[in-house]
Protein backbone atom coordinates (compact mmCIF):
# COMPACT_ATOMS: atom_id res chain seq x y z
CA UNK A 1 0.00 0.00 0.00
CA UNK A 2 2.64 2.51 -0.96
CA UNK A 3 6.15 3.11 0.25
CA UNK A 4 7.24 3.31 3.85
CA UNK A 5 7.60 7.05 3.59
CA UNK A 6 3.99 7.40 2.55
CA UNK A 7 2.91 5.12 5.37
CA UNK A 8 4.68 7.22 7.96
CA UNK A 9 2.33 10.07 7.26
CA UNK A 10 -0.71 7.97 7.99
CA UNK A 11 -1.85 7.63 11.59
CA UNK A 12 -1.16 4.39 13.34
CA UNK A 13 -4.81 3.51 13.09
CA UNK A 14 -4.63 3.85 9.35
CA UNK A 15 -1.45 1.84 9.16
CA UNK A 16 -2.98 -0.92 11.26
CA UNK A 17 -5.96 -0.94 8.99
CA UNK A 18 -3.98 -1.23 5.81
CA UNK A 19 -1.65 -3.89 7.16
CA UNK A 20 -4.44 -6.05 8.44
CA UNK A 21 -6.33 -5.55 5.24
CA UNK A 22 -3.54 -6.88 3.10
CA UNK A 23 -2.39 -9.64 5.44
CA UNK A 24 -5.78 -11.00 6.33
CA UNK A 25 -7.97 -10.01 3.38
CA UNK A 26 -10.44 -8.78 5.91
CA UNK A 27 -14.05 -8.38 4.95
CA UNK A 28 -14.60 -6.16 7.95
CA UNK A 29 -12.17 -4.00 9.86
CA UNK A 30 -12.86 -1.71 12.76
CA UNK A 31 -9.99 0.05 14.46
CA UNK A 32 -10.37 2.32 17.47
CA UNK A 33 -7.64 4.22 19.21
CA UNK A 34 -8.44 3.90 22.91
CA UNK A 35 -5.16 5.17 24.21
CA UNK A 36 -6.94 7.89 26.16
CA UNK A 37 -8.58 5.19 28.29
CA UNK A 38 -5.14 4.22 29.49
CA UNK A 39 -3.89 7.71 30.05
CA UNK A 40 -2.05 6.94 33.28
CA UNK A 41 -0.06 4.22 31.62
CA UNK A 42 3.71 4.53 31.46
CA UNK A 43 3.79 3.60 27.78
CA UNK A 44 1.23 6.25 26.94
CA UNK A 45 3.22 8.93 28.67
CA UNK A 46 6.40 7.81 26.94
CA UNK A 47 4.85 8.10 23.51
CA UNK A 48 4.15 11.75 24.06
CA UNK A 49 0.99 13.47 22.99
CA UNK A 50 0.48 11.24 19.99
CA UNK A 51 -1.01 8.45 22.07
CA UNK A 52 -1.60 5.65 19.63
CA UNK A 53 -0.58 3.00 22.12
CA UNK A 54 -3.78 1.08 22.83
CA UNK A 55 -6.22 -0.03 20.17
CA UNK A 56 -9.40 -2.04 19.87
CA UNK A 57 -9.40 -4.08 16.70
CA UNK A 58 -12.26 -6.01 15.19
CA UNK A 59 -11.39 -8.17 12.21
CA UNK A 60 -13.57 -10.45 10.14
CA UNK A 61 -11.66 -12.71 7.80
CA UNK A 62 -12.16 -16.07 6.16
CA UNK A 63 -8.54 -16.82 6.95
CA UNK A 64 -9.49 -17.31 10.60
CA UNK A 65 -11.54 -20.34 9.74
CA UNK A 66 -10.49 -23.44 11.63
CA UNK A 67 -8.01 -21.54 13.78
CA UNK A 68 -8.02 -21.31 17.54
CA UNK A 69 -8.39 -17.91 19.17
CA UNK A 70 -4.74 -17.91 20.09
CA UNK A 71 -3.68 -18.46 16.52
CA UNK A 72 -6.09 -15.90 15.16
CA UNK A 73 -4.66 -13.31 17.51
CA UNK A 74 -1.18 -14.37 16.50
CA UNK A 75 -2.02 -13.70 12.88
CA UNK A 76 -3.12 -10.20 13.81
CA UNK A 77 -0.02 -9.60 15.88
CA UNK A 78 2.26 -10.91 13.12
CA UNK A 79 0.81 -8.48 10.64
CA UNK A 80 1.57 -5.65 13.04
CA UNK A 81 5.12 -6.53 14.12
CA UNK A 82 6.52 -3.19 13.03
CA UNK A 83 3.86 -1.28 14.90
CA UNK A 84 4.43 -3.33 18.03
CA UNK A 85 8.09 -2.46 17.91
CA UNK A 86 7.46 1.22 17.42
CA UNK A 87 5.20 2.12 20.30
CA UNK A 88 2.04 0.08 19.85
CA UNK A 89 1.54 -1.29 23.31
CA UNK A 90 -1.67 -3.24 23.50
CA UNK A 91 -4.44 -4.56 21.32
CA UNK A 92 -7.87 -5.77 22.26
CA UNK A 93 -8.73 -8.15 19.47
CA UNK A 94 -12.00 -9.54 18.23
CA UNK A 95 -11.27 -11.99 15.42
CA UNK A 96 -14.16 -13.68 13.69
CA UNK A 97 -14.90 -15.52 10.49
CA UNK A 98 -17.68 -14.34 8.15
CA UNK A 99 -19.82 -17.32 9.16
CA UNK A 100 -19.50 -16.47 12.84
CA UNK A 101 -20.61 -12.92 12.19
CA UNK A 102 -23.55 -14.05 10.12
CA UNK A 103 -24.74 -16.34 12.89
CA UNK A 104 -25.28 -13.49 15.35
CA UNK B 1 -20.90 -4.69 92.64
CA UNK B 2 -18.35 -6.90 91.11
CA UNK B 3 -15.46 -5.09 89.67
CA UNK B 4 -13.37 -7.09 87.36
CA UNK B 5 -10.72 -6.25 84.91
CA UNK B 6 -10.77 -8.47 81.98
CA UNK B 7 -7.72 -7.70 79.98
CA UNK B 8 -8.45 -9.22 76.62
CA UNK B 9 -11.60 -10.66 75.22
CA UNK B 10 -12.67 -12.34 72.07
CA UNK B 11 -14.38 -12.32 69.62
CA UNK B 12 -13.16 -9.69 67.18
CA UNK B 13 -10.36 -8.54 69.45
CA UNK B 14 -12.63 -6.47 71.62
CA UNK B 15 -10.16 -5.27 74.19
CA UNK B 16 -11.90 -4.50 77.40
CA UNK B 17 -9.41 -2.66 79.47
CA UNK B 18 -11.24 -1.97 82.63
CA UNK B 19 -14.65 -3.06 83.33
CA UNK B 20 -17.12 -2.26 86.02
CA UNK B 21 -19.99 -4.60 86.21
CA UNK B 22 -23.13 -2.95 87.32
CA UNK B 23 -26.73 -2.71 86.54
CA UNK B 24 -26.36 0.45 84.58
CA UNK B 25 -24.79 0.04 81.20
CA UNK B 26 -23.81 3.65 80.96
CA UNK B 27 -21.25 3.34 83.71
CA UNK B 28 -18.98 1.10 81.72
CA UNK B 29 -15.70 2.28 80.46
CA UNK B 30 -14.83 0.14 77.61
CA UNK B 31 -12.49 0.76 74.81
CA UNK B 32 -12.64 -1.23 71.69
CA UNK B 33 -9.71 -1.35 69.36
CA UNK B 34 -9.09 -3.20 66.20
CA UNK B 35 -5.56 -4.49 66.06
CA UNK B 36 -3.76 -6.08 63.18
CA UNK B 37 -5.65 -9.35 62.90
CA UNK B 38 -8.71 -7.33 62.15
CA UNK B 39 -7.17 -5.59 59.19
CA UNK B 40 -5.85 -8.78 57.73
CA UNK B 41 -9.25 -10.34 57.84
CA UNK B 42 -10.54 -7.16 56.32
CA UNK B 43 -8.13 -7.69 53.46
CA UNK B 44 -9.18 -11.24 52.99
CA UNK B 45 -12.78 -10.22 52.89
CA UNK B 46 -12.07 -7.38 50.55
CA UNK B 47 -10.40 -9.74 48.22
CA UNK B 48 -13.59 -11.68 48.35
CA UNK B 49 -14.97 -9.23 45.92
CA UNK B 50 -13.63 -11.63 43.37
CA UNK B 51 -15.54 -14.46 44.82
CA UNK B 52 -18.93 -15.54 43.84
CA UNK B 53 -22.02 -15.08 45.90
CA UNK B 54 -21.92 -18.47 47.47
CA UNK B 55 -18.92 -17.42 49.49
CA UNK B 56 -20.26 -13.99 50.24
CA UNK B 57 -23.29 -15.33 52.01
CA UNK B 58 -21.00 -16.79 54.63
CA UNK B 59 -19.64 -13.32 55.08
CA UNK B 60 -22.67 -12.46 57.14
CA UNK B 61 -20.83 -14.00 60.03
CA UNK B 62 -19.83 -11.29 62.40
CA UNK B 63 -16.10 -11.07 62.89
CA UNK B 64 -13.60 -8.22 63.04
CA UNK B 65 -14.66 -7.36 59.55
CA UNK B 66 -18.19 -6.89 60.75
CA UNK B 67 -18.09 -3.16 60.86
CA UNK B 68 -17.68 -2.59 57.21
CA UNK B 69 -20.75 -4.52 56.29
CA UNK B 70 -22.77 -1.70 57.67
CA UNK B 71 -23.78 1.26 55.62
CA UNK B 72 -24.35 3.71 58.37
CA UNK B 73 -27.84 5.01 58.63
CA UNK B 74 -27.42 8.80 58.57
CA UNK B 75 -30.29 9.20 60.98
CA UNK B 76 -28.70 6.97 63.53
CA UNK B 77 -25.30 8.53 63.39
CA UNK B 78 -26.80 11.95 63.90
CA UNK B 79 -28.27 10.91 67.20
CA UNK B 80 -25.08 9.48 68.71
CA UNK B 81 -26.82 8.59 71.94
CA UNK B 82 -25.10 6.12 74.24
CA UNK B 83 -26.15 2.76 72.91
CA UNK B 84 -28.65 0.87 75.02
CA UNK B 85 -29.37 -2.77 75.04
CA UNK B 86 -32.44 -3.59 73.09
CA UNK B 87 -35.26 -3.95 75.58
CA UNK B 88 -36.43 -7.08 73.86
CA UNK B 89 -33.23 -8.97 74.59
CA UNK B 90 -33.65 -11.53 77.31
CA UNK B 91 -30.93 -12.25 79.77
CA UNK B 92 -28.65 -15.12 79.03
CA UNK B 93 -30.05 -17.13 81.90
CA UNK B 94 -33.60 -16.49 80.80
CA UNK B 95 -33.02 -17.64 77.27
CA UNK B 96 -33.81 -21.16 76.26
CA UNK B 97 -31.13 -23.19 74.54
CA UNK B 98 -32.02 -24.66 71.18
CA UNK B 99 -30.49 -27.97 70.19
CA UNK B 100 -28.44 -27.73 67.03
CA UNK B 101 -29.55 -30.27 64.44
CA UNK B 102 -26.85 -32.57 63.15
CA UNK B 103 -28.06 -32.11 59.61
CA UNK B 104 -26.85 -28.67 58.46
CA UNK B 105 -29.86 -28.35 56.19
CA UNK B 106 -32.11 -28.22 59.19
CA UNK B 107 -30.34 -25.32 60.83
CA UNK B 108 -32.30 -22.58 59.05
CA UNK B 109 -35.50 -24.11 60.35
CA UNK B 110 -34.36 -23.82 63.94
CA UNK B 111 -32.42 -20.61 63.91
CA UNK B 112 -33.36 -17.20 62.58
CA UNK B 113 -31.25 -15.58 59.87
CA UNK B 114 -31.36 -12.43 61.91
CA UNK B 115 -28.75 -10.33 63.57
CA UNK B 116 -28.19 -10.72 67.25
CA UNK B 117 -26.16 -12.52 69.87
CA UNK B 118 -25.81 -16.20 70.50
CA UNK B 119 -24.25 -18.45 73.11
CA UNK B 120 -22.91 -21.86 72.20
CA UNK B 121 -22.99 -24.80 74.59
CA UNK B 122 -21.21 -28.10 74.24
CA UNK B 123 -22.53 -31.57 74.99
CA UNK B 124 -21.89 -31.02 78.72
CA UNK B 125 -23.95 -27.87 78.62
CA UNK B 126 -20.89 -25.77 79.26
CA UNK B 127 -20.81 -22.40 77.63
CA UNK B 128 -18.07 -22.37 75.04
CA UNK B 129 -18.53 -19.15 73.19
CA UNK B 130 -20.63 -16.02 72.98
CA UNK B 131 -20.78 -14.43 69.60
CA UNK B 132 -22.57 -11.77 67.68
CA UNK B 133 -23.67 -12.04 64.12
CA UNK B 134 -25.54 -10.51 61.28
CA UNK B 135 -27.00 -13.86 60.48
CA UNK B 136 -27.33 -16.15 63.46
CA UNK B 137 -28.45 -19.12 61.41
CA UNK B 138 -25.42 -18.89 59.16
CA UNK B 139 -23.07 -18.51 62.10
CA UNK B 140 -24.55 -21.46 63.93
CA UNK B 141 -24.39 -23.59 60.80
CA UNK B 142 -20.77 -22.66 60.36
CA UNK B 143 -19.86 -23.49 63.93
CA UNK B 144 -21.74 -26.77 63.81
CA UNK B 145 -19.86 -27.64 60.69
CA UNK B 146 -16.38 -26.92 61.97
CA UNK B 147 -16.82 -27.62 65.68
CA UNK B 148 -19.55 -30.25 66.02
CA UNK B 149 -18.43 -31.37 69.48
CA UNK B 150 -18.49 -27.88 70.90
CA UNK B 151 -21.67 -26.73 69.27
CA UNK B 152 -24.57 -28.78 70.60
CA UNK B 153 -27.09 -26.21 71.69
CA UNK B 154 -27.31 -22.50 71.25
CA UNK B 155 -29.14 -19.73 73.01
CA UNK B 156 -30.28 -17.03 70.69
CA UNK B 157 -30.91 -13.38 71.33
CA UNK B 158 -32.22 -11.62 68.27
CA UNK B 159 -31.42 -7.94 68.20
CA UNK B 160 -33.58 -6.08 65.78
CA UNK B 161 -31.59 -2.96 65.35
CA UNK B 162 -28.54 -4.28 63.58
CA UNK B 163 -26.52 -1.25 64.47
CA UNK B 164 -23.02 -2.28 65.44
CA UNK B 165 -23.12 -0.38 68.71
CA UNK B 166 -26.41 -1.90 69.76
CA UNK B 167 -25.28 -5.38 68.84
CA UNK B 168 -22.06 -4.91 70.73
CA UNK B 169 -23.96 -3.81 73.79
CA UNK B 170 -26.13 -6.87 73.59
CA UNK B 171 -23.10 -9.08 73.29
CA UNK B 172 -21.48 -7.36 76.23
CA UNK B 173 -24.55 -7.77 78.37
CA UNK B 174 -24.54 -11.49 77.84
CA UNK B 175 -20.82 -11.69 78.37
CA UNK B 176 -21.01 -9.73 81.58
CA UNK B 177 -23.88 -11.79 82.83
CA UNK B 178 -21.93 -14.94 82.25
CA UNK B 179 -18.84 -13.58 83.93
CA UNK B 180 -20.93 -12.40 86.84
CA UNK B 181 -22.53 -15.76 87.39
CA UNK B 182 -19.57 -18.01 86.72
CA UNK B 183 -16.54 -15.80 87.17
CA UNK B 184 -15.14 -17.01 83.87
CA UNK B 185 -14.74 -15.85 80.32
CA UNK B 186 -16.04 -18.49 77.92
CA UNK B 187 -13.10 -20.49 76.53
CA UNK B 188 -13.86 -19.53 72.96
CA UNK B 189 -13.80 -15.84 73.82
CA UNK B 190 -10.47 -15.82 75.52
CA UNK B 191 -7.72 -13.81 74.00
CA UNK B 192 -5.72 -15.67 71.41
CA UNK B 193 -8.39 -18.24 70.86
CA UNK B 194 -9.31 -18.31 67.23
CA UNK B 195 -11.22 -21.58 67.30
CA UNK B 196 -14.45 -19.90 66.45
CA UNK B 197 -13.19 -17.70 63.69
CA UNK B 198 -14.41 -19.13 60.40
CA UNK B 199 -11.68 -20.99 58.55
CA UNK B 200 -12.00 -18.79 55.52
CA UNK B 201 -11.05 -15.71 57.48
CA UNK B 202 -8.06 -17.49 58.90
CA UNK B 203 -6.95 -18.46 55.43
CA UNK B 204 -3.57 -17.17 54.45
CA UNK B 205 -3.52 -14.27 52.13
CA UNK B 206 -3.26 -14.84 48.45
CA UNK B 207 -0.45 -17.00 47.26
CA UNK B 208 2.76 -15.08 46.69
CA UNK B 209 3.84 -14.53 43.11
CA UNK B 210 6.45 -16.90 41.76
CA UNK B 211 9.91 -15.64 41.01
CA UNK B 212 11.92 -16.96 38.14
CA UNK B 213 15.35 -16.29 39.58
CA UNK B 214 16.89 -15.70 43.00
CA UNK B 215 17.82 -12.17 41.98
CA UNK B 216 19.84 -10.24 39.49
CA UNK B 217 23.04 -10.68 41.35
CA UNK B 218 22.89 -14.42 40.78
CA UNK B 219 24.29 -15.66 37.51
CA UNK B 220 21.88 -17.88 35.61
CA UNK B 221 23.26 -21.28 34.74
CA UNK B 222 20.30 -22.04 32.58
CA UNK B 223 18.80 -19.85 29.85
CA UNK B 224 15.73 -17.87 30.84
CA UNK B 225 13.69 -19.63 28.15
CA UNK B 226 14.34 -22.92 29.88
CA UNK B 227 13.20 -21.52 33.19
CA UNK B 228 10.02 -20.28 31.56
CA UNK B 229 9.50 -23.56 29.81
CA UNK B 230 9.94 -25.51 33.02
CA UNK B 231 7.63 -23.18 34.90
CA UNK B 232 4.72 -23.45 32.48
CA UNK B 233 5.09 -27.18 32.20
CA UNK B 234 5.32 -27.88 35.90
CA UNK B 235 2.31 -25.81 36.85
CA UNK B 236 -1.13 -26.27 35.51
CA UNK B 237 -2.14 -22.64 35.25
CA UNK B 238 0.43 -19.87 34.97
CA UNK B 239 -0.36 -16.21 34.50
CA UNK B 240 2.35 -13.75 33.51
CA UNK B 241 0.98 -10.42 34.63
CA UNK B 242 2.02 -6.86 35.15
CA UNK B 243 2.29 -6.30 38.84
CA UNK B 244 1.49 -8.79 41.54
CA UNK B 245 -1.71 -10.72 41.89
CA UNK B 246 -2.62 -8.69 44.94
CA UNK B 247 -1.82 -5.43 43.17
CA UNK B 248 -1.94 -5.74 39.41
CA UNK B 249 -0.51 -2.72 37.60
CA UNK B 250 -2.52 -2.97 34.42
CA UNK B 251 -6.21 -3.18 33.73
CA UNK B 252 -5.89 -6.27 31.55
CA UNK B 253 -3.81 -8.06 34.14
CA UNK B 254 -6.29 -7.08 36.79
CA UNK B 255 -9.12 -8.55 34.80
CA UNK B 256 -7.24 -11.80 34.37
CA UNK B 257 -6.55 -12.06 38.08
CA UNK B 258 -10.18 -11.27 38.76
CA UNK B 259 -11.40 -14.05 36.52
CA UNK B 260 -8.98 -16.64 37.89
CA UNK B 261 -9.83 -15.70 41.47
CA UNK B 262 -13.56 -15.72 40.92
CA UNK B 263 -13.40 -19.17 39.40
CA UNK B 264 -11.40 -20.34 42.37
CA UNK B 265 -8.64 -21.54 40.09
CA UNK B 266 -5.31 -22.47 41.60
CA UNK B 267 -2.75 -20.60 39.53
CA UNK B 268 0.78 -19.28 39.67
CA UNK B 269 1.37 -15.63 38.95
CA UNK B 270 4.58 -14.02 37.78
CA UNK B 271 5.18 -10.29 37.76
CA UNK B 272 6.79 -9.43 34.43
CA UNK B 273 7.61 -5.96 35.69
CA UNK B 274 9.78 -7.27 38.51
CA UNK B 275 13.26 -6.25 37.46
CA UNK B 276 14.94 -7.89 40.42
CA UNK B 277 13.69 -11.44 40.27
CA UNK B 278 12.36 -11.61 36.73
CA UNK B 279 14.90 -9.54 34.92
CA UNK B 280 14.68 -9.95 31.15
CA UNK B 281 11.45 -11.88 31.39
CA UNK B 282 9.38 -9.52 29.28
CA UNK B 283 11.47 -9.78 26.13
CA UNK B 284 12.28 -13.45 26.56
CA UNK B 285 8.68 -14.40 27.13
CA UNK B 286 7.52 -12.54 24.05
CA UNK B 287 9.91 -14.61 22.01
CA UNK B 288 9.10 -17.84 23.81
CA UNK B 289 5.37 -17.48 23.35
CA UNK B 290 5.47 -15.70 20.03
CA UNK B 291 3.10 -13.24 21.67
CA UNK B 292 3.81 -9.55 21.98
CA UNK B 293 1.66 -8.47 24.89
CA UNK B 294 0.85 -9.08 28.54
CA UNK B 295 -0.83 -10.64 30.39
CA UNK B 296 -0.22 -14.14 29.10
CA UNK B 297 -1.97 -17.17 30.46
CA UNK B 298 -0.62 -20.69 30.09
CA UNK B 299 -2.56 -23.86 30.81
CA UNK B 300 -0.88 -27.26 30.72
CA UNK B 301 2.20 -25.72 29.20
CA UNK B 302 0.44 -24.00 26.33
CA UNK B 303 -0.36 -20.40 25.74
CA UNK B 304 -4.09 -19.89 26.00
CA UNK B 305 -3.88 -16.24 25.17
CA UNK B 306 -4.25 -12.88 26.78
CA UNK B 307 -6.98 -11.04 28.56
CA UNK B 308 -9.41 -11.04 25.61
CA UNK B 309 -9.26 -14.75 25.12
CA UNK B 310 -9.52 -15.55 28.82
CA UNK B 311 -12.48 -13.21 29.14
CA UNK B 312 -14.18 -14.81 26.16
CA UNK B 313 -13.69 -18.28 27.60
CA UNK B 314 -14.91 -17.17 30.99
CA UNK B 315 -18.05 -15.65 29.53
CA UNK B 316 -18.75 -18.77 27.54
CA UNK B 317 -18.20 -20.96 30.56
CA UNK B 318 -15.28 -22.73 28.92
CA UNK B 319 -12.78 -22.21 31.70
CA UNK B 320 -13.92 -25.04 33.94
CA UNK B 321 -13.84 -27.49 31.08
CA UNK B 322 -10.39 -26.49 29.98
CA UNK B 323 -9.02 -26.96 33.43
CA UNK B 324 -10.32 -30.46 33.76
CA UNK B 325 -8.11 -31.78 31.00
Amino acid sequence: MGSRAANAMLSRAQRIKSKLQSALEASLLEIDDVSHQHAGHAAVRASGSAGETHFNVKVVSAKFDGKTLVNRHRMVYDALTDELQSGLHALSIVAKTPQEIAKK
Amino acid sequence: MISQSVSLLHPFQCHILSHRLGSSMASHTISISSPLPTSSSLRSIASGSYRTNRNLSFCNHLRPSFHFHISLDPHRTARLRPPTVSAALKNLSESEPVAVPTDPQEVPAKFPPDSGVYAVYDSNNDLQFIGMSRNIAASVAGHRNSLPDLCCSVKVGVVDEADRAVLTEAWKSWMEEHIRTTGNVPPGNQSGNSTWVPARQQAPRKKPDLRLTPGRHVQLTVPLEDLIDRLVKENKVVAFIKGSRSAPLCGFSQRVVGILESEGIDYESIDVLDEEYNYGLRETLKRYSNWPTFPQIFVNGELVGGCDILTSMYEKGELAGMLKK
